[in-house]
């Protein structure tokens, strides 16, 4: 790997950033430096504070505290486009293209070449053909950009970064949705930039890609900045270690198990949202869970978890393939309505977007899954419903002006209790938690904890996903780990350990596999 | 599930597309046994949504038929200004032997018209006017004289005076605008009192709707005139369902289905026909197509249908 | 937070005047107030101007209950104005050419007007096309179906003879007893029906569980979704309910003209859609109720009848009723953070 100069400034150079959003600080002086022609890599758990980062750097946080420097200059973008012309080119995980355009007309967003007001299509297009060419695509850039499947959207948004001529491009999980080879393109590209004398700044969390490409590390945890070292110093058994390492201070008492007979087998478990020509989510899961016990989904973002989940659920209809198997019965269903009324319920990840019904009072809420059993013949029972609301959300502690209450009023925590008790009220064999305690404080997390314990004594199967990794390591008897769709690893709860984890989570699949 | 709706759909599509070639086959047909017929007449209507206009098609093919050299080409313009531009430029390259129009607006269609006559296809013009004097006749009535007997018609009825709601049709059209002028034409001097007046914009329910305001507000009314037969009968309707059945209700159109039957029926007492000019049109296309001259303009006379004229098909006004 | 003593809760009136309902209420009573000033020689008093709002009110108020329902679920039904000729024109035909009796030509009148009904929602419910433009279809659909089935003439009393001439058959007695007033003439029958209509529609709302499923669609289709409920079946069957309270409609209209009219119904669905929006039911869904659509409903109706029986003209008539419409929508926006 190229040197780069050492008596030159850093090309970035970020001090003391701290960055609070209303009560929450997600970044607690932090520090970053890129070098030219380096790849320094940015590494963290979820919710490390990667991505705020890296969107201040792009000017689309301009609320922070701290220094920010770029080629020796202090700079403080107030939009993306002033960090465009800042030299920053940023290459989103979230695809910031706009589907019905043409690719050309992407490429070139917010700097269309013009001549008085009118667009110079042909000049365009060709820089665009240029552009796309570099990454080894022959597309024709008049096609607009929905038409192509997500991988060659991902390198659309790539051509559009590096078009932009920048000094310092940021590169947020770029090959999320590419196979090996147009990886190895991106790769190749981005050695060819590192000797133009670029800053790369790259996130990721594939250890087979840090191994591959990084010059520097970086690791935040928590908001922190842990600290930074050139890769040679840092094998994936340290960079774990920093990146998980923490005083496990709030430890919560680990469950006692319960396991019984088997309740849920899986066997070579595929789900494809988009249709089964489309890219599986996860592919050959086989697990099984026991009742009454709880079985931890490892896996970082774009682990495919959460889709695993809505597969089981019927969510995505019968686009899903392999065995699933209940108390030994068939299972695989085609609507969520039939998965409730074989004892599975599910607890999405989104309370706001997919959980509840903010416009409905508590108990509508709580009761809509299970408001076929309450209505016989159709007809609602108010009083039967209160009643039924109640005695579901005690057990949570719901704090609520009343049960009549609109959902939206209530605060965050107590919005996902109402979650979890329609959930609950269904009195499922089988239950999807996707991440609980989102947005629940400490001592409510405790509450939820100690209902997961009664729940597994009452014989309910539990698959939990969670982001925590105390958590998860709390809650779960066993722990199953994905990496982009495939399990890498299945840990018992002394191999549970944070490292083994992270590492499996990362793509470094367990011997014993 | 998909592919079964699809395949649901291309069976229903193939049976409706087979559906209307079997109708324009069984035209073609037609039109190719009357290939023997010696004249083609073209005639675009501005819209088929009004009865009035259904009944002028009618009037037309019911004079049509008694020639059987003639053969009528229908077109249907649904209220399209563009839409009837384009028959007038298919029946010129069609070479039809004469053209019939009613017209949607007079300015957008006065140019095509023009240049059909430069195509030497001569144009009868119906109802509606165009501008300046490229074409060949014009057929229609005239609604101000027409409001303007109803008008007298009233006053001789009233012996003079009384108290008239008068329910309009959409005052932004002209034939609302002419209707109202000539009505009140036809009562000045009088002592006939107009104590409400309401525009119904040609619809029954909204007749209906002003006349029962006019009768919670007014204890005595003595005659409803109403610019269609329509606002008329909703007006009846209101009157009748509150009991007030000493009212005289007067309509115009006369439709033979509409005005005619409700004077026969004794819902009317009276109705103003407003012709169609369909009979008059094939009339005057005839004597054109035979090389003889017609006149410029050919206003229709209005018959008046009331208890005693209307049996013997209504008294023919000048 | 801190322990200080939390502020006294505000009075009932004004919990009341903050919701939808009470907002409603307070547009209706402005509205009756105007009335009682610009009383056209004290005609806003007599009880048959209140029996004449009530009547010339309640077609557009069965339309504006199955509006409400699909409203509530999240789309909107172009379609009931053609709906409404549709019917109209079919029971014209069957009960006063075809001579059937009512308990024949009531049952398929209603089917009529479901199946379109239930043909839009299908449409937009299974194959997800957007419910403006499945009802646009339809409204186009229907209209058609209505000039074809009527041959572009109004089916009245008036039928053709083989010969063209004309013969004259009696109202059929569905007609007349639609088309009367009970009480002591003191009441429409098509009040009564209109309000029969708007129970139907608010015990099936608030009772029965296929409502709660429409005020959850409404609210969030994906986590309804998520929930078990049959979206599909449920908003197709609330657009079923908009065809059929639509064809109730066209009874009354057919009954009301004593003919049945291709052209009838022309804007009605306009105005049901402003009865239930005026009502305080949020055109976004999720949100509302049968109570402030019955609100709306009057609230145009008098709005309409003041104008009329003061004889303003048409001009100014729908300068007013379209500010008035904007001015109360505006007053109803919840204050959202």
């Amino acid at each position: 790997m190229p040197e780069s100069t050492p008596n030159q400034p850093p090309l970035v150079r970020m001090s003391g950033i701290t960055k609070r959003f209303g009560q929450v600080t997600v970044l607690r002086d932090v520090q970053f430096e890129c070098r030219a022609g380096e790849v320094h890599v940015l590494a963290g758990e979820n919710g490390a504070g990667k991505s705020t980062l890296i969107k201040i750097l792009a000017g689309i946080h301009t609320d922070f505290e701290g220094r920010l420097e770029i080629d020796g200059r202090e700079a403080h973008p107030r939009n993306p486009l002033q960090a465009c012309a800042l030299g920053v080119a940023v290459i989103h995980q979230e695809l910031s293209l706009i589907g019905a355009m043409s690719v050309a007309d992407n490429i070139f967003l917010g700097r269309t070449a013009t001549r008085a007001g009118f667009v110079r299509a042909g000049e365009q297009q060709q820089s665009a053909r240029r552009c796309v060419a570099q990454l080894g695509l022959d597309i024709d850039v008049r096609q607009a950009v929905e038409d192509f499947p997500a991988a060659i959207q991902q390198l659309i948004e790539i051509a559009k970064a590096l078009s932009q001529d920048a000094r310092v491009i940021v590169m947020d999980e770029p090959t999320s949705a590419l196979n090996a080879p147009e990886a190895a393109k991106l790769f190749a590209l981005i050695q060819s930039l590192k000797a133009r004398g670029c800053a790369i700044v790259y996130i990721t969390h594939k250890m087979e890609e840090i191994e591959r490409i990084a010059d520097r590390i970086t690791v935040l945890r928590d908001g922190r900045w842990i600290g930074s070292a050139p890769a040679a110093e840092l094998p994936a058994p340290k960079l774990i270690q920093w990146m998980v390492g923490r005083e496990l201070g709030e430890q919560f008492p680990r469950r006692v198990p319960h396991p019984g007979r088997e309740r849920l087998r899986l066997e070579n478990f595929s789900v494809f949202p988009s249709g089964f020509s489309g890219r599986p989510s996860v592919t050959q899961i086989s697990l099984s869970a026991r009742a009454g016990e709880v079985v931890g989904i490892g896996g970082l973002q774009g682990s495919g978890a959460s889709e695993f989940f809505l597969g089981l659920f019927g969510a995505y209809g019968s686009r899903t393939s392999g065995v699933v198997q209940l108390d030994g019965r068939s299972a695989r269903f085609s609507s969520p309505r039939k998965a409730i009324a074989s004892g599975v319920a599910l607890l999405t990840n989104d309370r706001k977007a997919t959980g509840l019904v903010l416009s409905m009072s508590v108990t509508a809420n709580a009761t809509l899954a299970g408001l076929r059993e309450l209505s016989p013949c159709g007809w609602r029972n108010p009083a039967r419903e209160r009643a039924v609301a109640r005695e579901i959300t005690s057990p949570m502690r719901l704090r609520a002006p009343s049960l009549d209450a609109e959902a939206g009023t209530l605060s965050g925590g107590n919005q996902q209790k109402v979650a979890l008790s329609k959930s609950l009220q269904t009195r499922p064999r089988l239950l999807l938690l996707d991440e609980p305690t989102r947005g629940i404080d400490v001592g409510a997390k405790r509450e939820i904890y100690q209902l997961v314990d009664e729940w597994t004594a009452q014989g309910i199967a539990i698959l939990l996903i969670t982001s925590e990794m105390p958590e998860l390591l709390t809650l779960s008897d066993r722990v199953v780990v994905l990496h982009r769709g495939r399990i890498t690893a299945e840990l018992s709860r002394s191999q549970a350990t944070p490292g083994a984890v992270l590492a499996a989570a990362m793509g470094q699949v367990a011997k014993s596999l | 599930m998909h592919k079964q709706s699809i395949q649901i759909l291309s069976v229903g599509f193939a049976f409706l597309a087979g559906l209307l070639a079997g109708c324009n086959r069984s035209n073609s047909d037609a039109a190719q046994a009357n290939a023997a017929r010696r004249y083609t007449i073209g005639m675009s209507q501005c819209n088929l949504g009004e009865p009035w206009r259904v009944q002028m098609n009618e009037d037309i093919r019911t004079a049509a038929a008694q020639h059987p050299e003639l053969n009528v080409i229908f077109k249907d313009a649904q209220n399209d200004t563009l839409k009837q531009r384009s028959h007038i430029e298919e029946l010129v390259s069609a070479k039809a032997d004469l053209i019939l129009i009613s017209p949607k607006e007079a300015q957008p269609l006065t140019e095509p018209v023009a240049r059909a006559m430069e195509a030497g296809i001569p144009v009868i013009v119906l109802d509606r006017a165009l501008l300046g004097d490229k074409y060949t006749c014009f057929i229609g009535a005239d609604n101000k004289k027409i409001g303007k007997a109803a008008g007298q018609w009233i006053v001789k009825k009233l012996g003079g005076k009384g108290r008239v709601v008068e329910l309009m049709g959409l005052m932004t059209s002209i034939p609302g605008q002419d209707r109202h002028n000539g009505f009140r034409e036809g009562i000045a001097g009088s002592g006939i009192e107009v104590i409400f007046e309401a525009d119904m914009k040609w619809l029954e329910p909204e007749a209906r709707k002003e006349m029962e305001s006019a009768l919670s507000r007014f204890d005595r009314i003595d005659l409803v005139y109403a610019h269609n037969d329509p606002g008329a009968h909703g007006a009846y309707l209101a009157a009748k369902a509150a009991g007030r059945e000493n009212i005289v209700f007067v309509g115009i159109d006369a439709l033979p289905q509409e005005g005619v039957a409700y004077v026969q029926q004794g819902i009317l007492d009276a109705t103003f026909r407003y012709p169609t000019g369909g009979a008059e049109a094939i009339d005057t296309a005839l004597k054109i197509l035979k090389g003889e001259t017609v006149p410029k303009k050919i206003v229709l006379g209005t018959r008046l249908f009331d208890k005693s004229t209307v049996a013997g098909g209504g008294a023919a006004m000048p | 937070m801190n322990a200080a003593s939390p502020a006294p809760p505000p009075p009932a009136w004004k919990i009341f005047l903050a919701s939808a309902g009470g907002r409603a209420l307070l547009a209706l009573l402005l509205v009756m107030a105007a009335g009682a000033v610009f009383n056209a020689d004290g005609a806003f008093f007599k009880i048959g101007t209140h029996r004449d709002t009530l009547r010339q009110a309640s077609v557009y108020g069965m339309l504006a209950c199955g509006m409400t329902l699909v409203i509530i679920s999240g789309g909107i039904d172009l379609a009931v104005g053609s709906v409404v000729a549709l019917t109209a024109v079919c029971a014209a035909k069957m009960a006063v050419h075809w001579n059937w009796p009512a308990w024949e030509v009531v049952p398929a009148s209603l089917v009529i007007g479901a199946a379109c009904g239930m043909v839009s929602g299908l449409i937009t419910a299974a194959w997800r096309v957007q419910p403006f433009i499945a009802t646009l279809a339809m409204m186009v659909f229907a209209r058609g179906l209505a000039k074809y089935a009527s041959g572009g003439m109004k089916v009245s009393t008036a039928v053709q003879n083989a010969d063209g001439s004309y013969r004259y058959v009696d109202v059929p007695a569905l007609f007349r007893g639609i088309d009367h007033r009970i009480l002591g003439g003191n009441l429409s029958m098509v009040t009564v029906i209109f309000i029969i209509c708007l129970a139907l529609a608010w015990v099936a709302l608030s009772r029965h569980r296929w409502g709660r499923y429409l005020y959850a669609i409404g609210g969030n289709e994906e986590a309804a979704r998520l929930s078990g409920v049959p979206v599909i079946g449920a908003k197709a069957c609330a657009y079923a309910a908009s065809g059929l309270f639509a064809a109730v409609a066209g009874l009354c209209q057919a009954a009301q003209e004593q003919q049945g009219d291709p052209e009838a119904g022309a804007g009605y669905e306009l105005v049901a859609i402003a009865m239930v929006v005026i009502g305080g039911t949020s055109l976004m869904g999720g949100r509302g109720g049968m109570g402030l659509t019955l609100l709306g409903v009057l609230t145009i109706g008098y709005l309409d009848k003041i104008l009329s029986i003061n004889a303003v003209p048409e001009a100014g008539r729908l300068v007013l009723t379209g500010v008035i419409i904007v001015a109360a929508v505006m007053t109803q926006r919840r204050n959202r953070k």
